[in-house]
């Protein structure tokens, strides 16, 4: 069991909301998740999942129409939700840094990739020459394996994968404590992707990082993360150690999902392929999100009441899921009561 | 900020395939349930687009007077009183007009008495008026004449008192006199003005211009030379513009090459001066003015129309629909106009908003339109003159030309909204 | 040295040292494309050129007769075509045509003293250039910054009302803007003088060199002519100005909108940086480039703009010029006036091109 002190960021009971032409819709719905220091936590999920607002909403970024309504955002001892959007703007880009899905797009076309960096770090730092900034540049972007003398470069002169060591080294220009990064490799090649990944691991004992890697690749967070947590129409639906949740997923989706998963090797020898699609989060289902798809569905208790996000019975508090499966039926409950 | 790509699948219904299907009536009626776009914004620029419409059509119906009718005193300002010579008659003699006073040719007795007051204007107008409508009766052979025996007063009172007493037949007093001192003559009556004109008092709701004539009367049947510059010069231009882009998208290759280059440069000149090289050169007609304008516009639409065709025609179903053998004539229909109307139709309103701009200031610069035309531009051009005492002459006009541009300006603007959602934001 | 000349080497001289700091500087790439467009500016000119010639010769309609009107008898139309011309092979005219162009000969103009065309122009052009520069710099001034702060402040109650401005001032026509203005504020409220460059009395005092008479003030330093040609200048700018505001605004608006929906928006503000910073300068350094490429096609309606507007204001340039030579009938005039007005379009967009390479790094050279 994780202590308090091990634990650099915690979200607890975050509802996210945007409006849309269908009403109100829920993008994250009573989400909890706490992401302990130097690790690398992987998010998976579909499109649509509600990940991607997640990552936003934890850098209290505003996301088109979308809102916090309720929860709290705990970073280091601090309570996000109070900080005013002044200390919030200091916090972003120097202890909370995002890498985002498209390197091309995430970069601003008429800057150089020196200017990028070095007006993040006068951002923050305003006591810092220009020259340092420079310098700090330069040695930053290094390390990262590109050329000094490309920093003068603009993106566009730049290939996918060293853009995306551009937004690494954005996010380690001052040294951010936890890095966000949204889907980082979906638009680069597999060789990249591996070579980054490889990066992104290195730099996490370098730099002492702590990684949120939002993604809906599974692979990818087989390569890198230590734990996983796996999310289902805005809920979280599990969360545990990458090898054991691997090994023996708790929840039929993320069972589903890693049977879908060509090279993983599971027991069934056939590509397997979910059922259904996911709701509509305009209107999601009652009881659990996950019943209409689910091949373990109960009549008489997963389409009327909503399972708790809990460490199953008799599991360690590390592991949670939320699947009536795994935990004692509500009838029980009442009956037993 | 947009909502990340994943979220918005969930959020936004499939609209956009949707309206690549349909045509251009569909997109009309549906644009509002598929995008939410704003319809009433169509609505209102398409009813004063066809208010509009009417009074061109139809100017007879609003405008009391005709566009050259001298109608009243000059000068006049907007709901100001004109101040009319009025004839004042006793009611119960029978008498109405001037003529009615006339009487045999040689009968020097019976001359008929008219009172009037000393010194006035009125005295004048009278005169005048008495010798013209004399003129008139000695041409039609009625043998009557009419040579007033003007009789001089001092105080209006004296004037209204002779009549009164029938010392005079009638009496001659500017309309703000005789309202005075109407209520002590209960007797008397005031049938009709002698100004020569048919106006009657408070019918200048803009006033009136240099030479007497109803200024909204001029604004009304300007409409008509308006939208006749603007829908002709812009269906000129669209029935030359849309083939040739249409031609140049199709074909390609070095018909393409020098029709573009030819069409950016007229493009890239400006039209103003290019339609008063024009005019100056085919003198000045209505005709001219709609040829000079038109040309203005035909790159617009080649320009959209053959950027069109190429991206159409490289697209896969079409290339699949040509790899089978379909003709030229039914690709350009099935393929080619459905995706060209929306854009054209923008122009066209667009172009007509323009056009009625480029046609005043022509007029304005004394080019293309015969000087007496009821037109804006000349109105204002001839108002000009006189800008530091009547103001509303080059007022109204200028409003007027506001208003029609706007109309065919939003109508664009709506139109863009609805028939293309992913310029909605420009 | 003729006031013409002197405004080419105002312009030029500055313009060629931009250029040769560009050319020494820049990339090979970049060297290669200025020299190209400058190359490309010889069709362009002459395309227009041809353009001019066209409308004036080929079209039907007689530009004799209609200079002569009714009254020119068949000997008078006869000698004047004669005199112009224009009894020659259309072919041998057009070659005369494009040899005037080149040497920069007009001719002599038929009516008043017959002075040759250029002179009478070269007083005219700067002017015309004092009343544009102004004006193009006001309407980018509004347009810029209301596009921005209307982009920025999306779909609230400033942004409509900018939306609404731009979408009226399109509407209205810049002549009878012009009325308007010299009716309120130079009628009514009597702040400004309503036509002419400058009061004619104090004019008798200014020593003419470069012919844009605030600048000859300050050489000068005659202030009471400086003081009475700013106050000439205020009207006519700023209605030309305006109109042509509305354009830049809504492009600007547009733009800065499109841009602030990109994901290095995002990114920038993840990044902590401020607002302000992201909105005016990642934004809209973007976002200024189309508007850029478009300012080219802007100068089409400044021209036209200001033809009209110094109509209204009596004001002595080129578009003046041209109306009243257009009204005297003087033909030749007429055809030179606007050969210039097509080569300085010409011009302008060369200018906005090489602005646009430097500004754009994406510029595929």
């Amino acid at each position: 069991m994780a202590t308090s002190s091990d634990i650099l960021y915690s979200v607890r009971n975050l509802t996210v909301e945007y409006e849309t032409r269908h009403g109100v819709v829920k993008g994250v719905d009573d989400v909890s998740l706490d992401i302990r220091r130097g690790e690398i936590l992987g998010l998976v999920g579909e499109s649509g999942s509600g990940k991607s607002t997640l990552g936003k909403a934890m850098m209290r970024l505003r996301n088109g129409s979308a809102r916090i309504t309720s929860g709290e955002l705990w970073f280091d001892g601090q309570n996000l939700m109070e900080l005013s959007e002044r200390q919030m703007r200091d916090l972003r880009g120097s202890r909370l840094g995002m890498v985002f899905q498209d390197p091309m797009t995430s970069l601003n076309p008429v800057q150089r990739i020196v200017e990028h960096l070095t007006e993040t770090m006068l951002t923050h730092e305003p006591e810092w020459t220009e020259e340092e900034a420079r310098a700090r540049a330069e040695e930053l972007v290094e390390r990262l394996g590109i050329r000094r003398e490309r920093v003068k470069d603009y993106p566009h002169q730049m290939s996918g994968g060293m853009r995306q060591r551009v937004m690494i080294a954005l996010a380690l220009a001052l040294n951010c404590d936890l890095v966000i990064a949204d889907e980082p490799t979906t638009s680069l090649d597999v060789i990249v992707e591996a070579k980054f990944l490889d990066l992104l691991k290195e730099l996490r004992d370098e730099f002492n990082l702590t990684i949120l890697l939002i993604t809906h690749n599974i692979g990818v967070v087989a390569e890198v993360a230590d734990r996983v947590a796996v999310m289902y129409a805005a809920k979280l639906v599990e969360i545990g150690d990458v090898n054991q949740v691997f090994e023996k997923p708790l929840h039929p989706y993320t069972e589903g999902l890693l049977k879908s998963v060509p090279n993983i090797e599971l027991d069934s020898g056939a590509l397997y392929k979910m059922e259904g699609s996911p709701p509509d989060l305009s209107s999601p289902p009652p009881g659990c999100r996950f019943h209409p798809r689910c091949p373990y569905m109960m009549e008489e208790v997963c389409p009327i009441y909503d399972p708790p996000f809990a460490p199953p019975e008799g599991a360690s508090e590390d592991t949670r899921v939320a699947c009536w499966l795994h935990h004692p039926h509500p009838q029980k409950v009442a009956i037993g009561a | 900020m947009n909502l990340p790509v994943q979220d918005q699948e969930t959020a936004v219904p499939q609209w956009e395939e949707e309206l690549a299907r349909v045509g251009f009536v569909r997109r009309l009626l549906r644009a509002r349930k598929w995008y939410g776009a704003d319809w009433w914004f169509v609505a209102i620029s398409s009813v004063m687009v066809l208010a509009f419409i009417v009074v061109a059509l139809f100017p007879q119906w609003f405008a009391p007077y005709g566009p050259h009718e001298q109608v009243g005193p000059r000068f006049l300002a907007p709901g100001e009183t004109p101040d009319l010579p009025l004839l004042i008659v006793r009611a119960d003699s029978g008498l109405s007009t001037l003529e009615d006073l006339a009487t045999g040719p040689d009968d020097e007795v019976s001359r008929p008495p008219i009172a009037v007051l000393r010194g006035a204007p009125t005295a004048g107008a009278l005169r005048e008026q008495a010798a013209l409508l004399d003129d008139e009766l000695q041409e039609s052979d009625s043998g009557l004449r009419l040579r007033p025996n003007i009789r001089r007063y001092d105080t209006v009172e004296e004037v209204l008192q002779a009549v009164q007493e029938g010392e005079a037949f009638a009496a001659v007093l500017s309309s703000v006199q005789y309202e005075e001192a109407a209520g002590q003559f209960p007797d008397l009556d005031a049938p009709s003005d002698i100004s020569g004109g048919v106006a009657s008092a408070g019918d200048f709701l803009l006033g009136t211009n240099q030479i007497g004539q109803d200024v909204y009367s001029r604004l009304i049947w300007g409409t008509r030379v308006a939208l006749i510059i603007g829908f002709s010069a812009s269906l000129v231009a669209l029935f030359l513009g849309v083939p040739l882009g249409l031609v140049a998208g199709y074909a390609g290759g070095k018909i393409d090459r020098v029709m573009t280059v030819f069409m950016d440069s007229l493009y890239a000149f400006p039209g103003l001066i290019l339609a008063i090289a024009i005019t100056a050169v085919l003198g000045p007609s209505i005709l001219n003015v709609i040829i000079a304008i038109a040309v203005l516009y035909i790159p617009t639409y080649y320009r959209i129309v053959r950027g069109q065709t190429l991206s159409v025609k490289q697209e896969v179903y079409v290339e699949a629909a040509r790899s089978i053998g379909a003709k030229p004539s039914t690709i350009l229909r099935r393929y080619i106009y459905p995706n060209v109307i929306p854009s054209v139709s923008i122009i066209f309103s667009v172009n007509i908003a323009d056009a009625i701009i480029t046609g005043a200031g022509l007029s304005f610069l004394g080019l293309g339109l015969p000087p007496s035309t009821a037109d804006w531009g000349i109105d204002i051009a001839r108002g000009q003159e006189f800008i530091q005492t009547a103001w509303w002459l080059v007022t109204f006009p200028g409003l007027a030309i506001m208003l029609v541009v706007l109309a065919f300006t939003m109508l664009g603007e709506g139109l863009t909204e609805i028939l293309n959602p992913k310029l909605r934001d420009r | 040295m003729s006031p013409l000349a002197l405004i080419f080497l105002i312009i030029g001289i500055p313009a060629l040292i931009g250029l040769a700091y560009i050319f020494v500087r820049g990339s090979a790439g970049l060297r290669r494309y200025i020299l190209t467009r400058i190359g490309l500016l010889i069709p362009m000119v002459f395309i227009l050129a041809s353009l001019v010639f066209f409308v004036m010769r080929v079209l039907p309609g007689d530009p004799v007769r209609s200079s002569l009107g009714p009254k020119g008898s068949a000997e008078t139309v006869a000698r004047m075509r004669e005199q112009l011309g224009l009894d020659d092979p259309l072919i041998v005219q057009y070659g005369r045509f494009l040899g005037d162009i080149v040497t920069l000969d007009f001719g002599n103009s038929l009516t008043g003293g017959r002075r040759p065309i250029i002179d009478e122009m070269s007083e005219r052009f700067p002017a015309t250039l004092e009343l544009v520069i102004p004006a193009a710099g006001l309407a980018l001034l509004i347009g810029i910054v209301g596009g921005t702060l209307a982009a920025a402040r999306r779909k609230r109650p400033f942004d409509y009302a900018l939306r609404l401005y731009s979408v009226v001032i399109y509407s209205i026509p810049v002549f009878w803007l012009g009325l308007i203005f010299q009716l309120v504020f130079g009628v009514r409220l009597g702040w400004t003088p309503i036509a002419g460059r400058i009061d004619p009395v104090i004019a008798t005092t200014l020593e003419r060199t470069t012919n844009i008479l605030w600048l000859d003030a300050i050489i000068t330093g005659n202030w009471a002519a400086l003081w009475s040609s700013l106050s000439h200048l205020v009207l006519p700018v700023v209605t030309l100005g305006l109109i042509l505001s509305g354009v830049f605004l809504r492009l600007t608006r547009v733009n800065v909108i499109e841009t602030l929906q990109m994901e290095y928006i995002g990114a920038a503000r993840a990044r902590g940086i401020r607002e302000r910073i992201v909105v005016g300068s990642h934004a809209l350094k973007n976002a200024i480039i189309p508007v850029i490429t478009l300012l080219g096609l802007q100068v089409a309606i400044l021209l036209a703009g200001a033809v009209l507007t110094e109509t209204v204001f009596s004001w002595p340039g080129m578009g003046q010029y041209l109306v009243q030579r257009i009204s005297s009938r003087d033909y030749t005039a007429v055809q030179s006036v606007i050969t210039m007005f097509a080569m300085l379009v010409a011009l302008i967009s060369l200018a906005v091109d090489i602005v646009y390479s430097l500004v754009d790094p994406r510029v595929r050279y």
